[in-house]
């Protein structure tokens, strides 16, 4: 007997709304969340706009503990957990710990804290036997991001399998589809599973600067998350986190859970291309959605909606396109396929984990968010990107996808009632 | 500072930026040689274009990091120079 | 209907970057010998901290090993990791054109605890010493947890499943099984271990917060886990990485199964709470030995996790006494790491590494540095002892709170 994956619970902090409804509201209205840098001085950066989460980690309900020990990709992670804890409503603390398991991924974790101390410890970049003293508490945790899960779990009280994921940008997609395995395989009952990062920091920005990857448009931050349009410039970096609850199906039948939908299909592949450049035929993501496909045992015209990776660079989005030609063939055309890195900007590891969330929503309320900032067309991008306003659909099954840096591509899908087409 | 990237400048900044060894013999030789074939990819260009600019203190135009072979990209980056010295 | 035969995941190829040997040969005859190579670190800016022995690969030659755009381009834990690959997949005589017709099914996965930190440290040197502009291209690529997996992928031409478990020590366990599942699943070979390389300053500067970290200066007293002298472990880099290939396409190529993956179980019971430890630790091992379907008594040797913390080392050997029972007491305990550190998510890859030379060789290797057992273990010390070795059990424990169990059996299981 094949185990089956619900969705029971959800949770968000996102740019422009911390939890699901603010979230959702974002979306359903095509608002932009981004803006010039406020967290730091950006000057001298090419790349000065970010999609920043206005987060108050005590008003979120954090102790001072929490807010102490934990880097704010973590402070998110948590208050996204409870979210979502509280949403499924179940009782953690009635279930069997063994079998409840964390999956969460992050790309780049504690960087931003690890940045703050080594500009102390290093005299501001002079030293290379840097000071320890200058050092300050808890820095042990930035070091590795494993700490992102463990403090999940403790708080959770979770004792199953417990793991940090961290591809890159499939970081969010893959921390979710592992997580799929770990209960449609047994090894636990209920999984709280997602992802989060807070990467908007001056070495991160400077990184992508580096590669010319995020948008210059620092003359109309809101506007500069452009997917699929044809004056696109690269992506507008985000934050935050989203996290869900993953329960086998009867278990959550038997103790009576609201189930939003299943988690039916994973998979993921590497293009072994190139660390960053992509291919303009999308073979790898083809195949990752094909897979996805087999797992889910449905059949390509049985999506009716795909959330894209659609970061808004040059490549990307022409790849993506290809790709989902490729493999779900004529049927890509009548599917709509937005970008809600138009809104809420490219939150690196954490935005698979909220683009899955934004599909849990887009299936619940039969929504298809849209592609703000979607004007002009690009002749190699000739989808239906939704332009800048949600739209009504009847959403049964949906497709999540996502590049990332390592030549990862992953795949996603959820399914709201099952029946398959093969 | 020379206002004139040569091949020999070339050829260091491939080595230090990327780790790519091509004597400025051979680029004086073969300048029309891809990029890509020498084993400067994407990130390697963008590396000796953000190297340069540094050195020069000034920008260099954006097509620099998409010239496909040195003899392109001398050409763009010394007419860029010469300009702007 | 009959049900298609099980796929199983054996190990068929080693790869080894480690403080005690830079080949499987060499690892293998200083682990047997129980040579310890822990000793004063001297990696560049590193002197004046307060940490000051572990375990460093110094007979390693990046420039030997990896093609010279990668030493500029990516970090010493990627130097290790494409290195360890590349021995892994030349042990399993598996070649480019064994996987260039059907590149899907070759994947890769990596357990990290750390990333790039030598590499990242020198980028941010750049940016706060000189400005945003001097940080270079390659820091996107090789600070990343990921970096070792993508460029692994790449290099190989390996577009199967491709992981990355940044995890604490336990994660070497958990990349293992996530290769055994993946292969149990379709795919048929997966490169898949942990190396680190977090001896830089600053890396150091960070890891100062472990509580379990050994403040004592003498090699040779530094980390005794097990003993009235234990007093924290000691860290090192350097790691190793397995070919695993499912045991049928093994056989089709003709190339020998030298041990399989048999059954992998992970818990959690938080950061430094050590003696919960003992509760997950014991949890794993049953979940491991079931799904191996493996009885107690059947396990020949433990390799264990040997914190090197009093309270943890006593965790541990009840652990493997209440998942054990009565034959916890009896059955070889090890822990060759005493003799290079704990190189954190590549550390049980290297005792599974030695695990598996263990079953080929007969020999259990011993635990340096280690004499007066505290515990009621048959911890093997002093010198390697003879035994028939066909099913291991390796332990792991992290400093954020994981705990994982591995059995490995000897050769092909379930073979038709």
């Amino acid at each position: 007997m094949t185990r089956r994956v619900a969705v029971t619970g959800i949770g968000v902090v996102a740019p422009g709304g911390i939890g699901a409804p603010a979230f959702w509201d974002l979306l359903a209205d095509g608002r932009t969340a981004t803006r010039g840098i406020t967290f730091f001085d950006p000057t001298g950066l090419r790349s000065r706009i970010a999609a920043e989460c206005d987060f108050d980690p005590v008003a979120a309900g954090l102790d001072e503990e929490q807010v102490a020990r934990c880097d704010r990709y973590i402070q998110f992670a948590l208050v996204a957990g409870e979210e979502a804890v509280r949403d499924s409503g179940i009782d953690l603390a009635g279930e069997n710990p063994w079998r409840v398991a964390v999956s969460l991924g992050t790309a780049v974790g504690g960087t931003t804290r690890l940045e703050n101390d080594y500009v102390l410890v290093s005299h501001r970049g002079e030293r290379w036997d840097v000071d320890h003293h200058r050092a300050q508490p808890h820095l042990e945790r930035a070091f590795t991001p494993s700490t992102l899960a463990s403090t999940v779990a403790e708080r959770f009280g979770a004792r199953g399998p417990v793991q940090t994921v961290s591809t890159g940008c499939t970081s969010g997609l893959d921390a979710v589809g592992y997580a799929l395995h770990t209960v449609e395989e047994g090894r636990a009952d209920v999984c709280i599973a997602g992802a989060s990062d807070s990467p908007i920091s001056p070495i991160t920005m400077a990184c992508f600067d580096a590669i010319r990857a995020t948008s210059p448009n620092n003359d109309d931050p809101a506007h500069a998350s452009r997917p699929f349009d044809n004056d696109r410039d690269g992506f507008v970096m985000g934050e935050g986190s989203a996290v869900l609850v993953l329960e086998e199906l009867e278990h959550a039948r038997a103790r009576g859970a609201h189930v939003y939908c299943e988690l039916t299909g994973y998979a993921t592949f590497g293009n072994a291309y190139h660390m960053t450049g992509l291919t303009s035929e999308g073979l790898e993501m083809a195949q990752a959605i094909e897979t996805a496909l087999d797992h889910a045992r449905l059949d390509g015209s049985a999506i009716d909606y795909v959330n894209a990776h659609g970061s808004g660079t040059r490549q990307n989005d022409r790849h993506e396109t290809a790709a989902v030609k490729r493999a779900l063939g004529h049927h890509a055309y009548d599917t709509p396929m937005s970008s809600i890195k138009s809104m809420v900007g490219h939150s690196l590891g954490a935005i698979g984990a909220i683009e899955v969330v934004a599909c849990v929503l887009a299936l619940a309320h039969q929504v298809v968010p849209p592609t703000a900032n979607y004007e002009t067309p690009d002749p190699e991008c000739d989808l239906d990107y939704v332009p800048r306003a949600a739209r009504e659909r009847k959403l049964n099954s949906v497709l999540s996808v996502g590049s990332g840096f390592g030549g990862f591509q992953s795949a996603v899908i959820l399914t709201r009632q099952r029946e398959r087409t093969r | 500072m020379s206002d004139r990237i040569t091949v020999e400048e070339l050829s260091e900044l491939m080595k230090r930026t990327a780790g790519i060894a091509v004597s400025p013999q051979e680029l004086a030789e073969r300048p029309d040689i891809a990029f890509e074939e020498l084993g400067i990819d994407s990130l390697g260009l963008l590396g000796i274009v953000g190297e340069l600019e540094n050195r020069h203190g000034m920008p260099m135009p954006p097509d620099a990091e998409h010239c496909k072979t040195p003899r392109k990209f001398l050409d763009l980056v010394n007419n860029t120079l010469l300009a702007g010295a | 209907m009959s049900e298609p035969p099980k796929r199983r995941a054996a190990v068929t190829g080693i790869g080894v970057v480690a403080p005690n040997g830079t080949s499987t040969e060499s690892f293998w005859k200083s682990t047997e010998e129980g040579l310890s190579v822990l000793d004063r670190i001297t990696r560049e800016g590193c002197g004046h901290l307060p940490l000051k022995v572990a375990g460093e690969v110094r007979s390693f030659d990046p420039s030997a090993a990896v093609e010279e755009r990668y030493l500029v381009q990516t970090d010493r834990y990627t130097h290790f990791a494409m290195a360890a690959a590349d021995a892994a997949l030349e042990d399993a005589r598996l070649g480019r054109a064994d996987t260039e017709g059907a590149p899907f099914s070759a994947g890769v996965v990596t357990a990290a605890g750390s990333g790039g930190g030598e590499f990242g440290q020198g980028e941010l040197q750049k940016l706060w010493s000189k400005g945003s502009r001097y940080v270079g291209p390659w820091q996107s690529i090789a600070w990343f947890y990921a970096a070792s997996t993508g460029q692994i992928s790449i290099r190989r031409g390996f577009k199967g499943p491709c992981s990355v478990v940044a995890a604490d020590e336990a994660g070497g366990l958990d990349a293992l099984a996530h290769a055994a599942r993946a292969v149990e699943r379709g795919t048929d070979v997966i490169v898949a271990g942990a190396t680190e390389a977090p001896l830089a300053p600053y890396s150091m500067v960070c890891q100062l917060g472990y509580r379990e970290l050994s403040p004592v200066d003498d090699p040779a007293r530094a980390y005794r886990p097990f003993t009235e002298g234990a007093c924290g472990f000691v860290p090192a880099e350097g790691g190793a990485m397995l070919t695993v290939e499912e045991a049928g396409a093994a056989r089709e190529r003709g190339v020998p199964v030298r041990a399989t993956l048999a059954g992998h179980a992970a818990t959690f019971t938080g950061a430094s709470r050590w003696e919960l430890s003992r509760e997950g630790l014991a949890e794993a091992i049953r979940g491991a030995l079931a799904e191996a379907g493996c009885a107690p008594e059947e396990v020949d040797v433990v390799f264990a996790d040997a914190l090197g913390v009093p309270e943890a080392d006593r965790a541990e050997a009840l652990a493997i006494a209440d998942a054990l029972g009565g034959h916890g007491r009896r059955v070889p305990v090890t822990a060759p790491k005493t003799g290079t550190g704990r190189a954190y998510c590549a550390a049980p890859v290297l005792d599974a590494v030695a695990a598996v030379l263990a079953m080929e060789h007969g020999l259990i290797p011993p635990t340096p540095n280690v004499f007066d057992i505290c515990h009621d273990l048959d911890l093997v010390t002093g010198c390697a002892r003879a035994a028939q070795v066909g099913t291991a059990l390796v332990l792991s424990r992290g400093l954020m709170g994981s705990n994982s169990a591995l059995v490995l059996r000897h050769g092909a299981v379930g073979a038709p």
